[in-house]
């Protein structure tokens, strides 16, 4: 094969292996289509996913992709045929598709997937000794391994009394380390306007607003519908009102947040082992007086969990900043590398996704977790 | 050997501004045949030839190197080749075809000003509205890079091949990214451009594929088509000063500080000056000589200005390695 010539193949016996382990776990192996619908893809992971993925039509116009994961056609295929006992679990192997301007767009991966269980930490730590054990299958034993906690930033964030405008902003960013940087910076300078004449107005009706939220919100509906402006673009008059006046407290309030950026900038930095994390945690916490008990706790009885398993914490890497900017991801997100210092993409990548399968139609809440496995990497760290 | 092969536009204003471009220059564009013919020459080289293509074909073309020059949009450049600085050359702006791409939401929007309103706008509505913000447009990859650099994800792309600004008053969009000249039809559909939203300022450009067949008919047929070029852009910028003075020498020196410069050393008579002055010094120029002496300063314009350095191939010349 030309195209593949030297791309490094995996040993098909160890990912047969792989896929018995995976099932004797209870992961039972399904193919969703290659085909996925590109709304629904591109609506779950942002319109920055575009670029990479390989889009078609079908013969009704229905926009059509390749799939670039698995995770979302495997948890789609659930909510279509699953008989709906949870929990389930799903294991696959076969190729994803994303463009790259290097190397063919053709990647193969295989993983597991766990939905409905309620243990938590529990199915945390089994999915993360899963992918070790996996890994070790293939013959790769020295491993470093990242994990994150976004629902512990969330806490932090909630805990620090900042605006819900700016709440939203830096949770939006966060997985994101230069950008979420530059905005707590820019929400330590007081997000300053350039535009007088708009500070001016919003001084306006930060003073009206100062007086009486309520009638500062009717003045701005009235006016809106005065100038006979319905519902255009999707959004309502109130709605507009709503955020013209948030605008407005934040102008009221440009002391800026300083406290808050150091106590964020803080908690950023926080890089340490899993040994070490919880108690880096809990002086965090003291230090700036945040309530954030009960998210350490569900860290800590994930760190319980992994130990039982034979995972050592002191072998993981925690990164408060480590997170995946994909706005299903819901809490703890870990990544498998060859070596500690590689620059290359991870061998594993995996994570917590409790909101997905919601999003994709199911009835009731579904808490879920999985990884994939790059099966092109795993084998150039077998062969180098 | 391959002839030089340049796409122009096939019709409407773009057009006729590209012929009245190519006919300063002194070249004639001739389509045998009429307007129905798709392929043409210019009157008097050989080595060249035309293909009339519309607006949206040539960025494709000069991409793909079915043709060696193309005049089109930066807009349409940006757009529909992925990675342009290996695939084109800008060899000069044409100084017509303005318009600016634009990021463009509802007036009534008095809350959203700039990129980092519709920022927090985008992630807000996902929470109230349970879908993403929709932004129609014909510039996918534009807007994109342009959100992805603003960090804005929560929004999703509708592809509208016409009549864009239409679409947020239909319902189909909450808000657009099109290109737009004037701003009119944006004013009539009551849509506002960001202040921070013009995503790109284009005109229409002279661009040469990196990908076609540079062959020495090619090169030779471009070498003579930019040096007219270039000859007519140096004419349109500069006057022919003339006038008698006391000292030649003396006033020659006075004269170059506003930029002006004799081009031909000058025999007989020593008190005659002739120089090529910056058109926007021409009254200052004309101002010194008169210092200097002279009773009357004549200012010509020049049809032609042709150096044997040549600003447009030189650079083209080294891209394509000929």
């Amino acid at each position: 094969m030309a195209t593949a010539g030297n791309t490094p193949a995996v040993d098909p016996a160890k990912i047969d292996a792989v896929l018995d382990l995976f099932q004797a776990a209870g992961h039972a192996q399904v193919s969703p289509p290659m085909l996925q619908p590109a709304n629904v893809l591109l609506d779950l992971i942002g319109e920055d996913i575009r670029r990479r993925l390989y889009l078609t039509q079908g013969a009704d116009g229905a926009d059509l992709c390749l799939r670039p994961d698995f995770t979302i056609p495997v948890c789609r295929h659930h909510v279509a045929h699953g008989d709906n006992t949870l929990p389930t679990g799903y294991c696959y192997h076969g190729p994803v598709f994303r463009q790259r301007p290097d190397g063919l767009g053709e990647i193969p991966q295989m993983g597991a997937e766990s939905l409905g269980r309620t243990d938590v930490a529990e199915a945390d730590a089994d999915l993360l000794a899963l992918a070790i054990e996996a890994l070790s299958i293939f013959g790769i034993q020295d491993v470093a391994i990242r994990i994150g906690d976004e629902t512990i930033f969330a806490a932090v964030l909630a805990g620090l009394g900042l605006p819900v405008v700016w709440q939203r902003r830096l949770r939006d960013l966060f997985g994101e380390t230069d950008k979420l940087a530059a905005a707590v910076e820019r929400m330590a300078g007081g997000a300053a306007s350039d535009d007088e004449t708009r500070d001016v107005r919003l001084g306006f009706l930060a003073a009206l607003e100062g007086a009486d939220p309520k009638a500062a919100h009717a003045v701005v509906e009235d006016l809106l519908s005065i100038a006979g402006i319905s519902a255009v673009g999707g959004r309502t008059p109130a709605e507009i009102a709503d955020r013209f006046l948030e605008q407005a407290a934040l102008t009221r309030g440009t002391a800026g947040h300083g406290k808050a950026a150091d106590a964020l900038k803080s908690y950023l930095a926080i890089n340490t082992d899993g040994a070490n994390a919880v108690s880096a945690l809990n002086v965090f916490a003291a230090k700036y007086d945040l309530d954030l008990k009960q998210p350490i706790a569900a860290f800590e009885q994930r760190l319980g969990a992994l130990a039982n398993k034979g995972i050592d914490p002191a072998r993981l890497a925690f990164a408060a900043d480590f997170g995946r900017r994909l706005d299903y991801y819901s809490g703890f997100v870990f990544e498998i590398h060859g070596d500690t210092g590689s620059q290359d993409g991870p061998l594993v990548g995996g994570g917590r996704y409790d909101k997905l399968v919601t999003l994709l139609g199911a009835k009731t809440d579904v808490p879920a977790i999985g990884f994939s496995m790059w099966l092109d990497r795993i084998a150039a760290r077998i062969g180098g | 050997m391959s002839k030089l092969v340049i796409a122009v536009p096939s019709k409407g204003r773009l057009q006729e501004n590209t012929h009245a471009f190519f006919g300063r220059a002194g070249l004639k564009v001739t389509q045998p045949g009429g307007a129905r013919n798709y392929r043409g020459a210019i009157k008097g080289l050989q080595s060249v030839e035309i293909a009339f293509l519309s607006a949206s074909e040539i960025a494709r073309a000069l991409a793909d190197g079915a043709v060696h020059f193309g005049i089109t949009g930066l807009d349409l450049v940006d757009e529909n080749i992925a990675d342009p600085a290996s695939a084109v050359h800008i060899v000069t702006p044409l100084g017509f075809g303005h318009a600016d791409v634009v990021i463009a939401v509802p007036k009534s929007w008095i809350d959203v000003e700039n990129m980092a309103d519709l920022g927090d706008v985008a992630s807000d509505f996902r929470n109230r509205h349970g879908r993403r913000l929709r932004v129609a447009t014909k510039y996918v990859n534009l807007t994109r890079t342009f959100f992805a650099k603003h960090g804005i994800a929560d929004y999703r792309i509708v592809e509208s091949a016409g009549a864009t600004e239409g679409a947020p008053a239909a319902g189909s969009a909450e808000l657009i990214v099109d290109i737009t000249s004037t701003g009119s039809t944006l004013q009539a559909n009551n849509l506002k451009v960001l202040s921070d939203g013009v995503m790109l300022m284009s005109q229409a450009n002279l661009v040469a594929s990196l990908n076609a067949d540079w062959s020495e008919t090619a090169l030779s047929g471009a070498r003579e088509i930019l040096d007219r070029v270039a000859a007519e852009d140096a004419a349109r910028n500069v006057k022919l000063v003339k006038a008698a003075v006391d000292d030649r020498t003396q006033a020659l020196r006075a004269v170059s500080n506003v930029g002006a410069i004799q081009r031909f050393s000058e025999s007989g008579s020593t008190g005659y000056v002739s120089v090529l002055c910056p058109k926007d010094a021409v009254a200052a120029c004309a101002k010194l000589l008169i210092e200097e002496g002279a009773d009357t300063v004549t200012v010509e314009t020049l049809d032609y200005v042709f150096s044997k350095d040549n600003p447009l191939f030189a650079p083209l010349k080294e891209k394509v390695g000929g």
